[in-house]
């Protein structure tokens, strides 16, 4: 529940009009139907002509805002790294190996030093994991284009 | 006579009994850990329901939705953390109670009153639902569109601190559904050639990554924060038992705040904690003591927890009945019913009445059952919350939002979705957009485009079908004066503090 009301920025304003700019442009190119209507095109032509106009209106009543607080960037930074390694790390080497490698290093971005605790993780976390959706649950693991450890210990 | 059978069901039925316990216990724990809401661990749960069959699939989640709500305000009370936006109102009487020495009576207020909130609540839906839905089946296209219309707008508008950045979300969640293949004409748009994007953005990574790996993002600034608990020892009995003569001046505010919360709750997008705060403004201008609230009273308390509590069972109505999730909840728990085939809308009481009954069944259960487990063991959940280490448990959140992803289609790129939307979700937050009015037009958009199209076909391509049909054009006014009314408040709101600052 807001009890005071947000500054509007400079910089979001433009993001929004740029956004909505590419979106005008791509809804144009959406093709037309059979009768020649632009039934396909009206929600994503309206969506992108608000956000344009959201943008100049965020613009209008821009006012300097206080700076953002960047004290946690390089955390955030290093966590957005990691889903994206981990994320393609399970599609090149499997759940297995992929979960065992991000586990500890999730840990130590929250703060996590011990040893002890970051070699359990990397054992307990792909092993539980693995029981519960691929085990009990009977989902099919994603396999590794490259290497999958299931290969090697055999068996799903 | 419907919700006898109903109640039939589940109570004789041990395994469901077990899973809306399992639910409100894990509901409470989750609602009462600072920066974790319900809406996360329903995200995060929701591909394990895929396996289970559809009742106790939905009255899993939506039993967690409610004992979250509850929870918030053990946060609230214990910590001076409110658990969920929602219990923030509870903080402003619940902390300073606690304090004084008297926290087990501020949660057993909190807990009588969530629970009888919960339960009129529960009961309006019951009573009122299949009326909206008769009324609804009646609705044409240009009705129905002028209803999401209305729904985009004050979503969109009405929560969060900024009306363009609200609607600019509730814009953003329409461009991404459009992704994919129209499903009309089945024309490409916004796929830019890519095979994946073809078939669409799914809504389960997308609220994973929005709700649960946002939320790990954004509790990295909170990294070894600790929340210290108010004092709950045993020699404070005295202090801490409720009489009936305390609590009878409560009475008159929770039932009127439980009604103020169920009307909220209908309204889609509001939401319990505007629910909480109109009902704590409310209740304390109407109070016998105003000069207590804000300084323990036990008034302070009652009120918003009736009213957030309530919020929960009406606003399952615009769901079940035309399809608009009222909270971020129903749009998640929409994943449960596509999965399982159950066509939501005004039909659902005809094609799934038992299923819909028994829900609300396991809705009232779950409630007597987080009612009792709160009113003896809201202490022992917030001293098990301090023991949990928090840089432990968002790594292990963050592993589990991987997993879940991927488990709901069995599709990697799901996986890479979940990730941007997480860290758009993070951005969302710290730029003060609105990542729940993002989720819910994402949810309606599809609903909305196609009651649009085929108004045009009925009006003959003509936009004023939407102005000549009286109901149509009454929900567009309403869109539009709630807007309006917010851009002044929120006028009246920066002219204040320019004025306090100058």
């Amino acid at each position: 529940m807001s009890s005071e009301a947000a500054p509007a920025s400079r910089a979001v304003g433009v993001a929004l009009v740029l956004l909505g700019i590419g979106g005008t442009v791509t809804s144009l190119g959406i093709a037309l139907d059979q009768y020649g209507r632009w039934g396909a095109r009206f929600f994503p032509l309206a969506g992108s002509i608000v956000l344009v106009i959201l943008g100049i209106a965020e613009l209008w009543s821009a006012k300097r805002s206080s700076p953002l607080d960047r004290r946690f960037w390089p955390a955030i930074a290093a966590l957005l790294a990691l889903s994206i390694f981990y994320t393609w790390s399970i599609s090149a080497f499997g759940y297995l190996l992929s979960t065992a490698v991000a586990a500890p290093l999730a840990l130590y971005i929250f703060g996590v030093r011990t040893p002890i605790g970051l070699c359990a993780a990397a054992v307990l976390c792909p092993a539980i994991y693995h029981g519960i959706f691929f085990g009990l649950l009977g989902v099919f693991p994603p396999l590794g284009r490259w290497f999958d450890l299931l290969d090697v210990i055999g068996g799903y | 006579m419907d919700i006898v059978a109903g109640l039939a069901t589940v109570l004789g039925n041990p395994v469901l009994l077990g899973w809306v316990f399992l639910a409100a216990i894990v509901g409470m724990i989750v609602g009462a850990i600072p920066g974790l809401t319900a809406s996360a661990a329903i995200a995060m749960l929701l591909p394990l329901t895929f396996y289970m069959e559809p009742l106790p699939a939905l009255a899993f989640l939506y039993v967690i939705g409610k004992s979250g709500r509850y929870g918030g305000s053990i946060a609230a009370i214990l910590f001076n953390t409110p658990g969920t936006a929602a219990s923030a109102a509870t903080q402003l009487d619940g902390y300073p109670l606690a304090r004084q020495g008297k926290a087990g009576k501020a949660m057993k207020v909190a807990t009588i009153s969530s629970v009888i909130g919960d339960v009129i609540g529960e009961l309006l839906l019951i009573i009122g639902v299949a009326w909206i839905a008769v009324i609804a089946l009646k609705l044409g296209p240009p009705e129905l569109f002028a209803v999401y219309f209305a729904a985009f707008v004050v979503i969109g508008s009405v929560i969060g601190k900024s009306v363009t950045r609200g609607l600019a979300s509730a814009a953003l969640g329409i461009l991404v559904a459009m992704i994919g293949l129209d499903p009309i004409s089945s024309t490409e748009r916004f796929t830019f050639g890519s095979f994946d994007l073809t078939n669409g953005i799914s809504l389960v990574p997308l609220m994973i990554g929005i709700f649960v790996l946002g939320e790990v993002f954004t509790q990295i600034e909170e990294r070894g924060a600790k929340p210290e608990m108010a004092p709950t020892r045993d020699q404070d009995n005295t202090r801490n038992a409720l009489r009936w003569a305390e609590y009878k001046p409560c009475l008159p505010h929770v039932i009127r705040s439980s009604f103020i919360g169920a009307f909220i709750g209908m309204l889609p997008g509001l939401g319990s904690a505007i629910a909480a705060f109109v009902a704590y403004g409310e209740g304390k201008r109407r109070a016998r003591n105003p000069g207590d609230w804000g300084k323990g009273a036990l008034e302070g308390i009652a009120a918003p927890e009736a009213a957030n509590n309530a919020v929960s069972g009406p606003s399952m109505a615009p769901l079940l009945t035309l399809g608009i999730p009222g909270s971020t909840i129903g749009a998640i728990l929409i994943g449960v019913f596509l999965i399982h085939g159950i066509q939501i809308g005004p039909t659902l009481f005809l094609t799934s009445r038992d299923l819909v009954f028994a829900l609300f069944a396991c809705g009232l259960v779950g409630i007597v059952m987080y009612g009792i487990i709160g009113y003896f063991g809201a202490a022992y959940v917030g001293r098990f919350i301090t023991r949990i280490p928090t840089q432990v448990l968002y790594p292990i959140i963050f592993l589990t939002s991987f997993v879940a992803a991927y488990t709901s289609r069995g599709n990697m790129f799901d996986v890479y979705v979940m990730v941007v939307a997480g860290f758009a979700g993070w951005a969302m937050r710290k730029l003060q957009f609105n990542p729940a009015a993002f989720v819910i037009s994402f949810v309606l958009s599809s609903g909305a485009e196609e009651a649009f199209r085929q108004a045009l076909l009925l009006g003959d391509n003509g936009l004023t079908i939407f102005v000549t049909r009286p109901i149509a054009l009454v929900f567009l006014l309403i869109g539009i004066a709630a807007m309006v009314a917010r851009v002044r408040s929120l006028n009246k709101i920066a002219r204040a503090t320019a004025l306090k600052d100058a």
